[in-house]
């Protein structure tokens, strides 16, 4: 490590401390989770606690997922 | 057996049937188009069936399937692409056929649906099996050539 980086620049290159890269990030998981959780919702044919509680955590599952996966596709 | 059943037994013995003849015999380049189209006729059926019997849980099997059908033929369009790319097939008449086929499915059991949570799932459905066997049948005629290979 270079002897003048500081410790603040060691957390501003660590992706998600950095608030101006952390906020994009997450900014995209909260959109893949809420229209994977919409498609649950649709999908599903009774709705009930266990049902939404379920797909909220299978659309954050797959919200990681299709952002790894958009990533490894658009190279970025 | 009501309409619904005879329509779903005329997809499967007229499309399906139709489907796995054209599979079974010709050249390499009718046998994928036929193979793709095979899925694209099978899900409008289920779809048919699972309004006939009165059971909604049934069209799972129709998105499962409007879902891997075509995921299955671009696994067929990569690994044949060398065959393919020597001999095209040209199947655009067939291929928007069975796209009206499950269009025309799709909006008459929406009309029977009416509105509803099922009626959106249904609208999946149909816009994954129409959007999937497009994508499908323009890998398979080469219309990806252009994509890196891995």
């Amino acid at each position: 490590m270079n002897p003048r980086t500081t410790l603040l620049d060691t957390l501003r290159t660590t992706p998600l401390l950095d608030p101006r890269r952390t906020l994009p990030v997450m900014a995209e998981l909260l959109a893949w989770w809420a229209a994977l959780a919409v498609l649950w919702l649709v999908f599903i044919s009774t709705v009930d606690p266990l049902e939404l509680a379920v797909g909220a955590g299978a659309a954050a599952v797959g919200a990681l997922a299709a952002r790894a996966a958009r990533r490894a596709v658009t190279g970025r | 057996m009501n309409g619904w059943e005879f329509a779903a037994a005329l997809t499967l013995s007229g499309g399906v049937g139709g489907t796995l003849w054209g599979v079974a015999t010709g050249p390499l380049r009718r046998r994928v188009v036929a193979q793709n189209l095979s899925t694209a006729l099978a899900c409008p059926a289920l779809l048919l069936l699972a309004q006939g019997y009165d059971r909604p849980s049934y069209v799972d099997l129709a998105l499962v399937l409007a879902l891997l059908g075509p995921v299955g033929t671009l696994v067929f369009a990569r690994l044949l692409a060398d065959e393919l790319a020597e001999d095209p097939p040209r199947a655009w008449g067939v291929t928007y056929a069975a796209a009206g086929v499950g269009a025309a499915v799709v909006l008459a059991l929406c009309v029977a649906t009416g509105p509803s949570r099922a009626l959106v799932k249904l609208l999946a459905v149909g816009a994954l099996l129409i959007g999937g066997n497009v994508i499908a049948s323009r890998a398979l005629a080469g219309g990806f050539r252009g994509v890196r290979r891995g």
